[in-house]
């Protein structure tokens, strides 16, 4: 595995990541649903869905995803075509 | 209860009662979907740039729960988000019912769905326990144990332990 040079990490997350995806918790998501929710679509491995999930649920929304603003339109799209409430917006 | 069965097909038993209720319950989704929410979808040029989405998020708790706004605090970006979006969303949430709505037709006792199928059967549920719980002004997760009597929550309660089944039958 080569390293990435980290000027080219700086930019990536300087220019190319400055949006966000959250998941907010709701009362009526199952927990076990939203950890496939995210293996499934974000292919996170279960450990990591868990944890997020748990975020979620426990601080009330969880960063899930990060990108352009149009990958992230896409990510809350599809998190409410499972019926997650998500949102997206800049990161600050 | 679902259960993993053979060559990733998921064999689901329902007896009539419980086929009876979900094909009542999956047809009141789809109504509910396919009610238009404004009159904006009548101007044939929106039509036609396929803009006639709406921009407000709806009054009703459970459509605004099934179609919630895509930006917490930028209300401008919300509703080009939700022009843009939303008419995508309920057609892909109206596949998913009627992928299920076609399932029950042909229902009998013990059937079995495919992995692609129970992938739509797993939005539709919550879709459903979504707008249930919403009427139901479910708040908490302990919610689900009070009120047992009211029948909405028996549904309601039914549908968690089915979708909870089913997840375990993927997983």
């Amino acid at each position: 595995m080569s390293a990435m040079p980290i000027e080219d990490v700086a930019i990536d997350v300087m220019t190319d990541r400055p949006w966000i995806t959250l998941v907010w918790n709701d009362p009526i998501n199952l927990m076990t649903y939203v950890t496939y929710v995210f293996q499934t679509y974000f292919g996170y491995d279960k450990p990591k869905a868990e944890l997020l999930m748990l975020d979620v649920h426990e601080k009330g929304r969880a960063v899930v995803s990060s990108g352009t603003r149009e990958e992230m339109e896409r990510d809350v799209a599809a998190m409410h075509s499972y019926g997650l409430w998500a949102t997206l917006q800049k990161d600050d | 209860m679902f259960k993993s069965g053979l060559s990733g097909k998921l064999t689901l038993k329902l007896d009539d009662a419980e086929l009876g209720v979900l094909s009542q319950l999956f047809e009141q989704m789809a109504e509910l979907l396919e009610h238009p929410e404004s009159e904006a979808g009548a101007d044939p040029l929106a039509k036609m740039l396929n803009m006639s989405g709406s921009t407000q998020i709806s009054e009703d708790p459970a459509l605004a729960r099934l179609f919630p706004d895509g930006y917490s605090d930028d209300e401008h970006a919300s509703a080009d988000f939700r022009r843009f979006t939303e008419q995508d969303l309920r057609a892909q949430k109206l596949a998913a019912l009627t992928t299920v709505r076609e399932s029950l037709d042909g229902w009998i006792g013990k059937s079995s769905i495919t992995a692609q199928q129970a992938q739509d059967w797993l939005k539709a549920i919550n879709d459903l326990r979504l707008v249930l719980g919403t009427r139901l002004e479910i708040a908490d997760e302990v919610d689900t144990d009070f009120e047992a009597d009211e029948p909405g929550m028996h549904l309601y309660n039914y549908l968690t332990y089915l979708q909870g089944t089913l997840i375990d039958a993927l997983t």
